[in-house]
């Protein structure tokens, strides 16, 4: 909250002014830090920068008398105190290297773009980045016109090249879920990295502490796990390893808020929060379906209808990937050594034939 | 000062694949033929548009506009101030007949060829960039707001938004040019309607409409169709709502309302019916309150007795209103001027209200931040 003050007749401004358009006097800048809820609107409805709903926006008045329009994440109450933070620019104008060309490296460089991001997008082949670049930019002239769409085309860089990572503030890492691979893109990556540079994984619950065994820089690595599809899902799991420093977590907890996503911390564990709870039930709806329960539809329709879940388990397996699935809950038997989360013989099956889901056009359901 | 309104042409409000000069054309044609004028007659044109800037690339609209009116060369000019461009382009008419006369008005808006999310973002336009919409504080929001406030202050509740949206929309059923005129709006289609922003839904909110209204001013009326001008005024304030005092209520309109009162010599008790900016259905309860139709906080009170009905003591909106009627932005201001006068002439056909003497029309730019108010009456 700011103001422009006259201190001899006491008018406000609202906007920067250097005399009182009254008397004449300097104005004097004063920013109130504490105030109150006098109003609260919750929109439902996006626009343009306010993408993700719902957000609240509310009328605040400070204890000096002066108000603001002021823009919230969460739920707030008439009356509520409210504490103004000066603004958070460092995560907000960050030139954002993005390592991978799958579901998840597209969706990530997307959410970037339209947050106002430079993307440098790293991948295996020049044309497995020129077709993830075509496919992205098809996207956004879904949602954009065609001038916002070349302002767009000319924020993002890609090259199969890992040099160009030396321009990034942050980097994040996308690439197929295993530890091997991560690893050893981790390792590229963070030879070029500038040194101040933050480095993130991607990983939906691999262990941080093998991925970030062979850094040089551990102390600015994390994980961000984003959801599919990462622009519209708003959660992102944080996970630090033992070495990661508390000025990274805080950052990467910045970033995420600044890409309008609501940052939930959990411990470095196998397959974090979301995934160990997932994973049960998409290998259960599985087994139903092997039990002839009920036909894939109806499985899905009747957890949709009784769970209130936006999509069936196992039309949500087809999004995410079967073969993604599968790599989680072997992970998941080899970590924890329990094999009550091993995949269901009908998934081990679908992968084998190919059928991954909706990228393949094919597993439980075709598209 | 005098003036009459000596022809006005609408065209209906509501989506078309018609561009912005077709669907003015059309308008100014409709006006010319009531005024029994040509265009070679005008003594000038303004052109009232919003947001044909951002949406179709296209500013500079008398120019663009002068291409209707081959070997003219009128002096004409462009109008904006936001939704009451239109209201507010009557008003410099009225001013400038001393110099011009005939002056012809057009209004007009192209919006139903933008994607939604844009059009959302050029219609924020007409709120503060950097204190509003920065914040998220959309129109729907900003009026969102108002109507929490006023709920909180006067004890108004969603169900008097509700009867207001089904009393709009009933009235566009008898309207031929209303956007919904084709469609019963009942109270389970506004029981399903999504939340816009809290307190305010789906049949709360206008919808998005193209369009364009005429009127052709002049000091002289031109035979007994012609109506007079008997009250115009403009008022502004601060856009944002954080710049405010009061929340409930629009100074802007207010000030616009005593000083149109004032000229025509009329209280508020004499107005036998107005077409208010109902943009949001909370905007006509503080309308109706503003402009001294009631007291603060007791609008609801008149809309449960049904005084606002078409079979009421004070119609309103019975054209069907922004809300169902259509809110072409930059025609809209006009589009109420072309309602009054097909009242008052006893022209208005199925939707013709028994008594038309002297009726008000008001036109809000943002929220409150400019109001235009008229009052029209008489045939002469």
């Amino acid at each position: 909250m700011i103001a422009w003050v006259c201190p001899d007749c006491g008018r406000r401004y609202a906007y920067e002014i250097d005399l009182c358009m009254a008397c004449r006097s300097q104005v004097e800048e004063t920013n109130p830090s504490r105030g109150a809820v006098v109003a609260v609107t919750r929109v439902d409805t996006p626009s343009r920068g306010h993408e993700d709903v719902p957000y609240w926006t509310a009328l605040v008045r400070s204890t000096h008398g002066l108000q603001a329009i002021v823009k919230f994440d969460h739920a707030v109450d008439v009356g509520e105190p409210i504490v103004f933070e000066p603004a958070e620019r460092a995560a907000s104008l960050a030139r954002v290297g993005v390592i991978g060309t799958g579901v998840m490296g597209r969706g990530l460089a997307e959410l970037l773009l339209s947050r106002g991001h430079q993307v440098i997008w790293c991948g295996r082949t020049t044309e497995a980045l020129d077709d993830a670049k075509a496919r992205l930019l098809e996207r956004l002239a879904r949602v954009m016109d065609s001038a916002e769409v070349r302002v767009a085309e000319s924020r993002i860089a890609v090259s199969a090249k890992y040099e160009v990572l030396g321009e990034c503030d942050v980097v994040i890492e996308a690439v197929v879920e295993e530890t091997a691979p991560k690893q050893a893109v981790l390792r590229e990556a963070e030879r070029h990295m500038r040194d101040d540079a933050i480095l993130a994984t991607n990983t939906s619950g691999l262990s941080l502490d093998e991925l970030s065994a062979e850094l040089h820089r551990p102390h600015l690595f994390g994980a961000l796990h984003f959801f599919n599809p990462a622009t519209r899902m708003r959660l992102v799991e944080t996970a630090l390893c033992a070495r990661t420093s508390q000025q990274t977590g805080d950052y990467l907890d910045a970033f995420s808020r600044s890409l309008g996503k609501i940052p939930v911390r959990v411990s470095a564990t196998p397959a974090f929060a979301v995934n160990r709870a997932l994973m049960p039930l998409l290998n259960e709806a599985v087994r139903e379906l092997e039990d002839g329960v009920a036909s894939a539809e109806h499985i899905d329709e009747a957890i949709r209808l009784g769970l209130n879940h936006p999509m069936g388990p196992l039309a949500l397996a087809d999004l995410i990937g079967l073969d993604v699935v599968v790599r989680i809950m072997d992970n998941l038997v080899q970590r924890t050594g329990d094999s009550t989360y091993a995949p269901r013989p009908l998934l081990m099956r679908l992968v084998a034939e190919g059928k991954l889901g909706r990228k393949t056009k094919e597993g439980f359901y075709d598209y | 000062m005098a003036a009459f309104v000596v022809g006005a042409g609408k065209t209906r409000f509501a989506p078309t694949t018609k561009g912005l000069v077709h669907l003015a054309a059309e308008a100014i044609d409709a006006a010319l033929v009531d005024a029994e004028l040509t265009y070679a007659d005008l003594g000038a044109v303004i052109v009232a548009n919003f947001v044909g800037g951002p949406n179709q690339g296209q500013l500079h609209l008398n120019s663009v506009m002068a291409g209707l009116f081959p070997g003219l060369h009128a002096p004409s000019w462009r109008t904006e101030a936001a939704c009451a461009s239109g209201g507010v382009a009557v008003h410099q008419a009225i001013l400038a007949l001393e110099a011009y006369d005939p002056i012809l008005v057009i209004g007009v808006e192209k919006m139903s060829d933008v994607a939604t999310t844009s059009l959302t973002a050029n219609i924020g336009m007409a709120g503060d960039a950097m204190l509003d919409q920065a914040a998220g504080l959309t129109f729907p929001a900003s009026y969102a707001l108002v109507a929490q406030v006023h709920m909180a202050c006067y004890g108004t509740t969603t169900r008097d938004f509700e009867l207001v949206s089904l009393k709009n929309h009933a009235n566009a059923r008898l309207n031929p040019l209303a956007q919904f005129h084709h469609k019963d709006v009942c109270q389970a289609d506004i029981d399903a309607g999504p939340t816009v922003a809290a307190p305010l839904r789906l049949f709360d909110c206008c919808p998005v409409s193209d369009g364009a209204a005429a009127v052709i001013l002049s000091k002289r009326p031109r035979g007994e169709r012609s109506v007079a001008v008997l009250g115009t005024a403009v008022a502004t304030d601060a856009i944002s709502l954080s710049q405010r005092e009061s929340h409930t209520s629009f100074a802007a309109t207010k000030i616009a309302a005593e000083r149109a009162y004032a000229m025509a010599g009329v209280s508020s008790r004499e107005i036998d019916f107005a077409e208010v900016h109902d943009c949001f259905t909370i905007a006509e309860l503080v309308a109706m309150e503003d402009l001294g139709f009631c007291a603060p906080g007791e609008a609801s009170a008149l809309v449960r007795e049904g005084v606002t009905l078409r079979e009421g003591r004070l119609p309103i909106n019975a054209g069907g209103g922004l809300k169902a009627g259509g809110h072409a932005i930059g025609a809209t201001g006009v589009g109420q001027i072309y309602e009054l006068c097909q009242q008052i002439r006893g022209e208005a056909g199925a939707r013709q209200l028994t008594v038309t003497g002297v009726g008000l029309s008001q036109n809000v730019g943002g929220v409150g931040g400019t109001c235009a108010v008229h009052i029209l009456g008489g045939a002469s």
